[in-house]
């Protein structure tokens, strides 16, 4: 067996084991990553993961993207595909069977009370990251202020994101963030 | 696989529109691709009403795995079946993924440019902005009633707030959301 073989071999069964354990999204499982890549693997230092999670972050697409730039870190693209699989492959197929058996429910009673109580926690949920990111990106009172201008463009108009994030770079250009 | 027959299934849903739709939302989604789930899904396509997308936001949410990753394969499966599942799949994950791997190549360089630097602090700042506003939108758009609303800041408070763990959270505000809304049902 080839070594690169084995890596992403070793890859794919450390973050497949993970999959399924991330509720609430793979950024409830970071310290669990970070365990597995830098202190028990020794794939990466502690700032190179912190480097391609806010590269994560800034990228478009979901924030879960860091397990494939971890996968590239460790084995190129390759890498990168096996982790981005292994780590969305089990809990996707989980989402598939579980949306398959909830309208197996058609419009039972069950299927209302799930989806009513749902609803708000997710709401709750949505708010409360929300919070928890603007807590690290405002670091000044413009930066805030940015955030409130977001919030409200997004609640009270239908303007299009793009262009309040392209507004808000502009303005972190001119020294406001 | 047939799509399932609960509901209806808009016209305007084939296998590309899907994965267009999908593509759209996982390349424009900076600093978080919640907000544009619900602009392509519920404004622009108007696939889903607001009380749908934030039910299946909440489905995703308690499913392992991430939400909007979760929200491609059950939307996708809901419409086109196993294909659509794959193809949302593919435009919301993978097509990012090997956008993102370009950026790789060249973020170290850049990264530490004070202009650079500028520039994501500030749509860093807007972009959690963006969230917060959806989740106002999402209210607006369901109108809940007070023990709704009630939830949803209890929930907001443990997690965003107190930093409470998800899994505690969930484990109590499930329960007592099922039993109340059990009860409003009889």
């Amino acid at each position: 067996m080839n070594t690169s073989f084995d890596l992403l071999f070793e890859i794919g069964w450390r973050f497949a084991s993970l999959s399924l354990l991330a509720i609430g999204g793979i950024n409830a499982l970071l310290p669990e990553f970070h365990r597995v890549v830098v202190d028990i693997e020794g794939w990466m230092t502690s700032a190179e993961f912190a480097d391609l999670f806010a590269l994560a972050q800034l990228a478009p697409g979901p924030n879960a993207m860091v397990v494939s730039l971890l996968g590239w870190k460790v084995a190129g693209i390759s890498g990168a595909f096996v982790a981005t699989i292994a780590a969305c492959g089990p809990s996707s197929l989980v989402s598939y069977f579980a949306i398959r058996a909830l309208e197996g429910m058609r419009n039972g009673t069950l299927r209302v009370v799930l989806q009513r109580a749902l609803a708000p926690v997710a709401i709750g949920l949505v708010l409360a990251s929300g919070y928890t990111l603007a807590k690290a990106a405002d670091r000044s009172t413009g930066a805030l202020a940015l955030t409130l201008c977001g919030a409200a463009a997004i609640a009270a108009t239908r303007v299009n994101p793009i262009w309040i994030l392209a507004a808000a770079a502009l303005a972190g250009v001119a020294g406001i963030a | 696989m047939a799509p399932h027959e609960t509901g209806k299934l808009p016209h305007s849903i084939t296998r590309a529109t899907l994965f267009v739709a999908f593509l759209k939302i996982g390349l424009l989604g900076f600093g978080g691709v919640l907000p544009w789930a619900r602009r392509v899904l519920v404004e622009e396509r108007a696939w889903l009403t607001d009380r749908e997308f934030a039910e299946m936001i909440g489905i995703c949410q308690v499913l392992p795995g991430p939400n909007v990753v979760n929200l491609a394969v059950m939307l996708g499966a809901r419409w086109q079946g196993v294909s659509g599942s794959l193809l949302a799949l593919t435009g919301i994950l993978f097509v990012p993924v090997m956008a993102v791997l370009i950026l790789a190549t060249f973020y170290a360089s850049v990264a530490h440019v004070p202009v650079v630097r500028s520039a994501i602090a500030g749509a860093s700042a807007a972009a959690a902005g963006l969230i917060i506003g959806t989740a106002i939108r999402l209210i607006a758009g369901l109108r809940p009633p007070l023990r709704s609303l009630l939830l949803a800041a209890a929930v907001f408070i443990a997690v965003g707030v107190l930093q409470a763990p998800l899994l505690w959270v969930l484990a109590v505000a499930l329960p007592a959301a099922i039993a109340v809304e059990w009860r409003m049902q009889r």
